[in-house]
């Protein structure tokens, strides 16, 4: 480097402009003056000699300007030089004293770190759901469409889907799809695979390109046409072994033979994520209004067609509604539209700004954690940066000397956020479906990116700036002046490092009651009583091959063949199949209309859980039958009335004072089908999910020629043993009928509270991390505190001062900080918890014992972080400290 | 000393000269511009304001180094001293212009 040999020490003072032409002048001058005198030695008069002298001498204004250029040049060069120089010797210097202090550095870069780390996760989890446009093409113009009975949002039946694409003029697609179980055998294994069956036009609609082979055809759609299929990356790869020549096979979905038309891209978006197989479906115009299974999503033909799109879906709507009077009563019910993108993220926004609000106070605690630290630092040092503020060097310089140690800092916590930030994306994506919207489009790029760059330099401002600014800030002699204990320089910064540790408190307590709420919520739902022993309890679905079993009378033998054979399997004590299982698997929910209450006219119906199930079901979950009598065999082949069973919520609800046995309804909206009976009631189980009031159930028989069940087993021991012999019964009817989702009940009940787990961990989890740095901050405060007062607490304790009241000062100076901070969180909690109380369960967001039981909690471990360092400081001997001094 | 006129500085060997001056050690630049004329017995003469050009030239280009320091008189000068970089340069610009004035005296000596 060129400079390298004018080295300057950083207390040389640089040269001004008019310094510069100062000394040019000077020197110029001396040149002068000693020749004249040279002249003068000669015999010339001294004005003679200092004329001779300035003629000798030639174009003095020209050299004088030369010399000047000259000069600037240099000293311009020598300042970026020092620049760079001041920068590397800062670095060192910084590197050098944070390796000597290996605990504070290692406890800033890691806690930093994780702050960083996880709010990049979890705002890379919100950018994927939230901030990214949906991988169609033109994602704002797609809108999902669907029937508006506040506050329902229903599908759309094919007569409503029919009726939408003849008559809109608004959009340029109209698509549909609907999940369809298919069932896939290769000879060997029967397989259930998820499904759809898409109008022919989806993949169009959407701007979704096939990797290899053609989308559907209007052909495809028509009755009658050569089955095709289009199948799914993975599928391919996974089933079809990934050739090229599977373009163009056959395979096998529901027993029947269907050509593979196209395979889609690996990456596709949200709405195919999930799915293997997708067959067109064929919809003729149906009898009535229902059954409601399409979703519907249209294309726009432009932003501004959006008013009258909305405008256009509720006249269609109005058309149609005289026309299916009879078979669905809500006339308050309309359509509407709503964007794609928020159809799909679905209801996540409070999840996700809870989760962001953790991570991102967690880090922001970790910076005034760094910030406490750096200040002792600094404070201690105050005597080395006062001797190089004397030395010359300038304020801006000590500052940046300072924030040299805070961006080293900065930068070894965003290599931990990083490596945090990567393991982090990686879990999410893969275990975070369930939580997630598009969890599989979390990446570590764009935004994301600069969302960790920013954190980054905000931690270096953060916890750099502040001690920075305070360290260089006083009167150079003052510090010069005080003694090695620095406690006049020490007022300001143990205030500011007070205040700090205030801050902690005041965030890691709101904190704190929110993983409170939450662990109190997830205890509660774990607690739900679903109404029977969840112990020993298996179930399965099953799903019969459509081709094979066209014939009723086969389905019928296949079904009671199966309860037959599976009921009398060893260790089984008994079997049913039913068409939904608690907590959360409901297949059907079913309007009705009361004899003695009928709805009134235009008014919607009420809606409950309406479960088929075999005679059996009551037995296997051991339900009690308080009125009337349980479904019989016979009852599911009765033509004069339709016999159901209810259970005492339904019962309640509807008929309060007692007597529903006998009462009669009209269900699903059908005036001309026989009398729905109520013949008995039943305790009640939680069908709805979990955290969900139970509002009723109804039992019907379950129609024997049914295409698809859910098999139940009330086992004797361990349900999971008796699960191959099952598979294995199953297998022995038929090897090419697939058992799916089969699992115990209390797998299925641990699989409905993973979210609310997974939540409240990681709350919990952070507002753990939240509680150490606090405690960390207030026992760096208080021992720091207690180094600074060693002698006069020697001095006291010498001259015989009690060492209770020594350590209740002590203590209490501590405690006044942590209390401070505290009561501000309590605010803070009382003002914003009710934010989150959609997310809980069985519990106030207001609830008095949590608020009280996380007080305490934070003041008893403060009180023990402030009295560790107390007690350390009374129990020294006296003379020993005073000695040191 | 000579009685004719000193011989005007050829282009390129100013900055040979005053680096090659200031070998020894430090010196200002009247020192240098006395130390020329009277080296040659006055038939090499720097001009005044090409010197101080000269040496400004050769600081920025950091083959020389100043500072203050006092001189006769109780004045104040400006010493130069070479650097590291300028006695390196002094080495091949002297090599450089033997090799030079041999080639021209070898072609003198043909004639």
């Amino acid at each position: 480097m060129r400079h390298s040999n004018r080295r300057r020490p950083f207390w040389y003072l640089q040269r001004s402009a008019d310094r510069v032409a100062a000394e040019i002048d000077e020197e110029l001058r001396g040149h002068l003056e000693m020749r004249a005198d040279d002249l003068q030695r000669r015999g010339l008069s001294p004005d003679a000699a200092m004329r001779e002298a300035i003629r000798r001498f030639g174009d003095l204004d020209t050299t004088r300007q030369y010399c000047r250029e000259q000069d600037r040049q240099l000293e311009a060069r020598v300042r970026r030089g020092l620049m760079i120089d001041e920068l590397l010797q800062d670095i060192r210097i910084s590197l050098r004293g944070l390796v000597r202090a290996p605990v504070m550095t290692l406890a800033i870069v890691l806690t930093v770190g994780l702050g960083i780390g996880a709010t990049t996760v979890i705002f890379g989890a919100i950018d994927a759901a939230l901030l990214r446009p949906l991988p169609y093409a033109q994602p704002n113009h797609l809108v999902r469409i669907y029937t508006d009975s506040a506050p329902n949002r229903f599908p759309f039946s094919v007569a409503d889907y029919l009726a939408l694409t003849t008559q809109q003029t608004q959009f340029a697609q109209i698509a549909a799809y609907a999940s369809r179980p298919i069932v896939f055998s290769d000879g060997t294994i029967a397989e259930r695979l998820r499904a759809r069956s898409v109008s022919w036009n989806y993949f169009d609609a959407l701007g979704i390109k096939p990797a290899a082979g053609r989308a559907f055809e209007e052909a495809d759609a028509r009755r009658g046409a050569a089955p095709a299929a289009i199948v799914s990356y993975s599928f391919w790869q996974q089933r079809l072994g990934g050739h090229a020549d599977a373009l163009g096979a056959a395979i096998r979905l529901d027993g029947v033979g269907h050509t593979v038309v196209g395979i889609l891209p690996r990456a596709v978006g949200p709405l195919e994520a999930t799915q293997d197989v997708f067959v067109a479906g064929h919809w003729d115009p149906p009898p009535r209004k229902g059954p409601f299974f399409l979703t519907v999503i249209g294309r726009l033909r432009s932003d501004a067609a959006r008013t009258a799109a909305a405008e256009e879906l509720h006249v269609i709507n109005r058309r149609l509604f005289p026309i299916w009077k009879a078979s669905y009563q809500d006339d308050r019910a309309t359509w509407s539209m709503l964007d794609l993108d928020a159809f799909i993220v679905g209801d996540i926004g409070t999840i996700a700004g809870l989760a962001l609000t953790a991570v991102a106070l967690v880090w922001l605690i970790a910076c005034g954690n760094a910030s406490s630290l750096l200040i002792a630092r600094v404070t201690s040092r105050r005597r080395e940066l006062a001797v190089r503020a004397a030395l010359g060097a300038s304020r801006t310089r000590v500052v940046r000397y300072l924030l040299a140690e805070s961006v080293l800092l900065a930068v070894g916590a965003s290599a931990i956020g990083v490596a945090i930030a990567a393991a982090g994306i990686d879990l999410v994506r893969s275990v975070g479906a369930g939580y997630f919207p598009r969890s599989s489009e979390i990446a570590l790029d764009g935004p994301v990116l600069w969302v960790l760059a920013a954190l980054t330099a905000a931690s270096a401002l953060l916890f750099g700036l502040v001690p920075a600014v305070h360290g260089s800030g006083g009167p150079v002699e003052e510090a010069l002046r005080s003694s090695g204990r620095g406690s006049t320089g020490g007022v300001a910064a143990r205030r500011l490092r007070r205040a700090l540790v205030a801050a902690q408190f005041a965030i890691a307590t709101p904190l704190l009651i929110v993983a409170g709420l939450l662990l109190v919520s997830l205890n509660q739902l774990s607690g739900v009583d679903l109404g029977f022993d969840t112990r020993n309890l298996l179930s399965g679905s099953i799903q019969l091959p459509m081709t094979q079993y066209a014939d009723a009378g086969q389905r019928v033998s296949f079904w009671n063949e199966l309860q037959r054979r599976t009921a009398a399997l060893p260790g089984v004590a008994g079997a049913a199949l039913a068409d939904s299982r608690p907590p959360s698997d409901v297949n059907n929910y079913n309007n009705f209309d009361l004899e003695d209450f009928p709805a009134a006219s235009g008014q919607s119906q009420p809606v409950t859980p309406w479960l088929a199930v075999t005679p059996e079901y009551f037995g296997v979950f051991g339900l009690t039958l308080l009125h009337g009598r349980l479904l019989e065999e016979r009852d599911a082949t009765r033509t004069d009335v339709q016999p159901i069973v209810v259970d005492r919520a339904w019962a309640r609800r509807f008929f309060p004072n007692g007597g529903a046995v006998g009462k009669r309804l009209r269900s699903g909206g059908c005036t001309t089908c026989p009398w729905t009976v109520v013949v008995g009631v039943v305790s009640d189980v939680k069908y709805a999910g979990l955290d969900k009031p139970d509002e009723g159930s109804v039992y019907q028989p379950l129609a024997p020629q049914a295409m698809s069940r859910f098999l139940i087993v009330r086992t004797r021991a361990d349900a999971a043993r008796v699960l191959p012999l099952v598979r294995q019964t199953i297998h022995e009817l038929d090897a090419g009928v697939p058992l799916s989702s089969a699992a115990t009940m209390e797998e299925l009940i641990d699989q409905s509270l993973q979210r609310p787990r997974s939540l409240s961990v990681l709350v919990a989890a952070f507002a753990a991390v939240a509680l150490l740095l606090s405690l960390v901050g207030i026992y760096g405060v208080m021992a720091y505190y207690v180094q600074q007062h060693a002698k006069d607490i020697s001095i006291r304790l010498a001259l015989g001062g009690r060492r209770a009241d020594v350590l209740q000062l002590v203590v209490g100076q501590g405690m006044k900080v942590v209390s401070i901070g505290i009561v501000a969180g309590l605010l803070t909690a009382v003002a914003s918890t009710r934010l989150i109380a959609s997310l809980l369960f069985g519990v106030n967001a207001a609830d008095a014992r949590i608020f009280a039981a996380v007080s305490a909690v934070l003041v008893t471990v403060a009180l023990l972080a402030c009295l560790l360092p107390a007690q350390r400081a009374t129990r020294a001997e006296p003379a020993a400290v005073l000695r040191e001094e | 000393m000579s009685t004719h006129l000193p011989m005007p500085i050829m282009q390129g060997t100013l900055d040979l000269l005053v680096l090659s001056v200031l070998a020894p050690g430090a010196m200002h630049g009247y020192g240098i511009a006395t130390a020329v004329h009277q080296r040659t017995d006055g038939e090499l003469a720097i001009p005044d304001a090409a010197l101080y050009q000269a040496l400004h030239r050769l600081e920025r280009q950091d083959l020389v180094e100043a500072e203050w320091g006092p001189s006769d008189n109780n004045r104040r000068a400006r010493y130069y001293t070479l650097t590291r970089a300028g006695r390196a340069r002094l080495r091949v610009e002297a090599v450089n212009w033997r090799r030079y004035a041999r080639a021209v005296e070898a072609v003198l000596a043909g004639s």
